[in-house]
């Protein structure tokens, strides 16, 4: 009991930190390192409902995300919509595609139910291609004028700093992690559990397995597409391999595998992981510290290379984390942990 | 009729190339049960190999197969023993995230040494054609590799249907369990197969390289494309993914003529999804119910 | 009255019959034996019956209606289920959410479905097992869960594939307890057992198939006294 009371008043503290993080930090650039790991919380967490929970390898999550970014951006650009009223066109658009998708893909198992998801991610990457006069193709639609956000004529806000991004992402991450933890603590979760498990045993308990597969694919995609518009709209940029590439989906599922599957803080501790290294590549922080420390020197080939190069390492590095947990934490770090932990218990009895 | 004629050769003498792809992907599921997502990366290296072998030592990439196709065939083994191997009871999902990971180290690792910016390999008849007559003309480096995979595809037929080791391959591909019974090395034939369908994506790779762009970006829709070859096919089926990559060959030289070339891979992937949906064990593969 | 007809069911796999034209009856309240050599098409038959094949021919009728070409969650909401020759834990949840998951048919409430698990695990006799993961338990226990499970799903008639296949005589014994306890219950059984002696003391009737037909039905004790049975089965093991 007094566990459960201190895990509270842990969470309320972190969530009270959370809160106002913005008004004692004025770093733009910490404060973009905390609106990706936001990013990364919701687009892991909506994959693990469907992937983790259910046991439904999408690798086609990029089409949700992706369907999200253009919808909001492209009625942004082009028919002056809003962005807090596009997204819900997106997500009305999206539950339409996940119904689709789900019908098509659920009635495939295991590898090919992945093929079939990947399929469906690339024709939506190629349509936005092609489809020039609606997404302006390849050459992807730039947006970054965001008007603003008025209620009875009073702005609350104008978006001008990053301060309004940072609590959108904070509840839009916050969200998924409530989702997540009212599917684990519903019949939902128990049967999407039951599936991943074993589909035949479950379908035998009285679960439709369909209909449930369905459900949880269109939590997920809805869930997706809302971090997808989310990225646009911060960004104030997308174009088809940002947000519609194969890499976008195996991001996506990365963040969940590597942190646990199937876990509510799977997502959190793969965000924290991951959010941190890739950026620390990507800005050549990890050079710099190499310099610094003298490992090597600036103006060396070795220097010259790391610099030009290591920013484009984070896929690089992706491939190396999944292959390292699949070989040797297929439980992800949460799993890690969880071995730890009772041998830890069973020592101290 | 000319323009049809046309697409229809370009399309059965580049289904060749992608037959020989298909044949690697389906010659691996077969043996080891692995849907390998590295597939097109693992072509993609043979693209980089030959291009490496044509500017550093001037050997032309059809005469660069000879030197390609061994070492594929070592990386592939490598990849197997050191990697696969490893995941080989492991659940589908895992075995496919695996082969992903392997697929992004190789594709990164070689834009770290090559840039991601498109490499051309030209030679003198990268862009040579004969006229067979009523206006329709073969490329010469697309009949070439045809032939050259003619040639593969049919020495590899007679290694696993004549050959010791091949009928070893193709028991461990019929029953894993009966095959160890009989006291086959299972482990080295899947050691094998990898090795081959590795050799044979880099073969691909070097066959296509005068033709097409080199980055290290290309070998994600090849991957695919294998699939959609080996599916159409029926899973581990060698004839089937030769069959499967003609048709795809001409599936998407038709729809670039007579749709758009832009759409011509949403053709093939809606094609796909057809087949997966209404026939799921192949378009050659029998029915189970 | 019977809450199971049979009626000339015949299942085909291309051109084999795995069943033909069976046809019995199972009367509410008794237990009913399915015997058969190996490959008899046992499973089968419970497959047709519980929506995993539609039988290529025939009928099953189940509480007065047709459940030709129902889906098995179909199946076991109308009062329906089975267990599994090859047992199917649900591996990496708890004994107690296994037993959830088939509580969770007939209520939406998790506290309500951990009740009524509960309530199963004590009839199986697994309520020391609660929290341990379904995967780690043993064979004998592992079996016990899926009658559990199944019965949490609150059925009228409870189909029980070889659910002693494996275990140790001791462990038998407590099945064979555990389905004469079910029976008290006034619960219906249909149950596939390779162990003569078990399905001779449990079963109220039994029907012998052998390569997909019916070879006879009756009680035990003309079961065992059947010429045919003996030459065709019993012999089998006598021999």
């Amino acid at each position: 009991m007094t566990k459960t009371i201190l895990k509270a008043a842990i969470g309320l503290l972190f969530l009270a930190a959370l809160l106002v993080i913005p008004r004692y930090v004025e770093s733009p650039y910490a404060l973009h390192m905390m609106i990706l790991l936001f990013l990364s919380v919701s687009q892991g967490q909506s994959w693990n409902i469907l992937g983790g929970y259910a046991g439904q390898y999408s690798v086609g999550h990029a089409a949700y995300f992706g369907v999200g970014a253009y919808t909001t951006m492209m009625l942004m650009y082009s028919r002056q919509v809003v962005p807090w009223v596009g997204v819900w066109v997106g997500v009305a658009i999206v539950i339409v595609v996940a119904l689709v998708i789900g019908s098509i893909c659920f009635r495939l198992r295991g590898p090919y139910f992945v093929l079939a998801s990947i399929a469906v991610a690339e024709i939506m990457r190629l349509s936005a291609i092609n489809l020039t006069t609606l997404t302006n193709g390849a050459e992807g639609i730039l947006a970054t004028e965001i008007p603003a956000f008025k209620i009875g004529g009073r702005v609350i806000t104008d978006f001008l700093t990053k301060v309004p991004f940072y609590y959108i992402g904070l509840f839009l991450a916050l969200f998924t992690i409530a989702i997540t933890y009212w599917v684990q603590h519903s019949k939902l979760g128990y049967y999407f559990q039951a599936i991943r498990e074993d589909q035949d045993a479950a379908h035998s308990l009285g679960i439709h397995i369909t209909a449930y597969k369905n459900i949880g694919l269109v939590i997920s995609a809805v869930l997706t597409s809302l971090a997808g518009a989310f990225y646009g709209i911060y960004v104030g940029f997308v174009d088809p391999p940002t947000v519609l590439g194969l890499d976008v989906s195996v991001q996506i599922m990365l963040i969940c595998i590597i942190g646990g599957m199937g876990t509510i803080w799977g997502p959190v501790l793969g965000s924290l992981l991951l959010v941190p290294l890739s950026e620390a590549l990507r800005s050549n922080m990890i050079t710099e510290g190499l310099v610094k420390i003298g490992f090597v020197s600036a103006d060396s080939r070795i220097g010259l290379f790391l610099k030009e190069n290591l920013a484009h390492a984070h896929v690089l590095l992706y491939g190396i984390l999944v292959v390292l947990v699949i070989l040797f934490m297929p439980d992800g770090l949460m799993g890690f942990i969880k071995k730890l932990a009772p041998r830890r218990n069973r020592e101290a009895v | 009729m000319a323009v049809f004629l046309q697409s229809l050769i370009s399309g059965v003498l580049i289904g060749g190339v992608y037959a020989l792809i298909g044949i690697g992907l389906t010659l691996i599921f077969g043996v080891m049960r692995v849907v390998n997502f590295a597939h097109g990366d693992i072509m993609m290296v043979g693209m980089y190999l030959t291009y490496l072998l044509f500017t550093l030592m001037g050997i032309d990439p059809f005469v660069s197969v000879l030197i390609s196709f061994p070492l594929m065939f070592l990386f592939g083994g490598f990849l197997q023993k050191v990697f696969i191997n490893r995941v080989l009871n492991a659940v589908a999902q895992n075995q496919i995230l695996l082969t992903i990971g392997l697929g992004l180290i190789m594709s990164n690792t070689v834009m770290l040494i090559f840039t991601s910016d498109y490499k051309i390999l030209t030679t003198s008849y990268s862009s040579s054609t004969i006229q067979v007559g009523g206006g329709v003309s073969v490329s010469v480096p697309l009949l070439v590799s045809f032939l050259i995979t003619a040639a593969i595809t049919a020495a590899l037929g007679w290694f696993l249907l004549k050959t010791d080791t091949g009928q070893a391959i193709r028991a461990t591909a019929q029953d894993r369990d009966a095959a160890q019974l009989m006291g086959i090395n299972v482990s080295r034939m899947s050691v094998i197969a990898f090795g081959l369908g590795a050799a044979l994506a880099g073969t691909a790779g070097a066959l296509i390289s005068p033709t097409y762009y080199i980055f290290p970006q290309v070998g994600s829709t090849f991957t695919l494309k294998a699939f959609v070859i080996t599916v159409l096919g029926g899973m581990g089926s060698v004839v089937g993914a030769t069959l499967g990559g003609i048709l795809i060959g001409v599936t998407e030289s038709m729809s670039a003529v007579y749709i758009s070339s832009g759409w011509k891979d949403v053709v093939v992937f809606v094609l796909f999804l057809l087949v997966l949906l209404f026939k799921p064990s192949g378009l050659m593969g029998k029915s189970r119910t | 009255m019977a809450i199971l007809e049979i009626k000339s069911v015949s299942k085909f796999f291309g051109g084999l019959a795995a069943n033909s034209d069976v046809s019995f009856s199972v009367e509410e309240g008794t237990i009913m034996g399915l015997i058969g050599p190996n490959g008899a098409g046992k499973t089968t038959l419970f497959n047709c019956i519980t929506g995993y094949y539609p039988p290529s021919k025939g009928e099953v009728i189940f509480d007065g209606r047709r459940m030709n070409g129902l889906q098995p969650d179909k199946v076991c909401m109308l009062g329906m289920v089975r267990t599994w020759q090859k047992v199917r834990p649900l591996a990496k949840l708890s004994v107690i959410d296994n037993v959830m998951v088939g509580a969770l048919a007939r209520t939406s409430s998790l506290k309500h479905a951990r009740e009524l698990a509960m309530e199963q695990l004590k009839v199986v006799r697994l309520e020391h097992r609660v929290d341990l993961l379904a995967g780690g338990l043993p064979i004998g226990e592992r079996k016990k869960l899926e009658v559990a499970r199944a019965l949490a799903t609150q059925p009228k008639l409870l189909l029980l594939d070889e659910v002693m296949g494996g275990l140790n005589p001791a462990e038998s014994e407590e099945i064979i307890q555990l389905i004469l306890d079910i029976k008290q219950r006034g619960l219906t059984q249909m149950v596939i057992e390779h162990d003569m002696k078990a399905i001779m003391r449990i079963s109220d009737r039994i029907v012998v198939l052998t390569s997909g037909e019916k070879l006879t039905e009756g009680t035990p004790q003309e079961v065992v006294s059947n010429q045919d049975v003996i030459d065709a089965y019993l012999g089998e093991s006598h021999a």
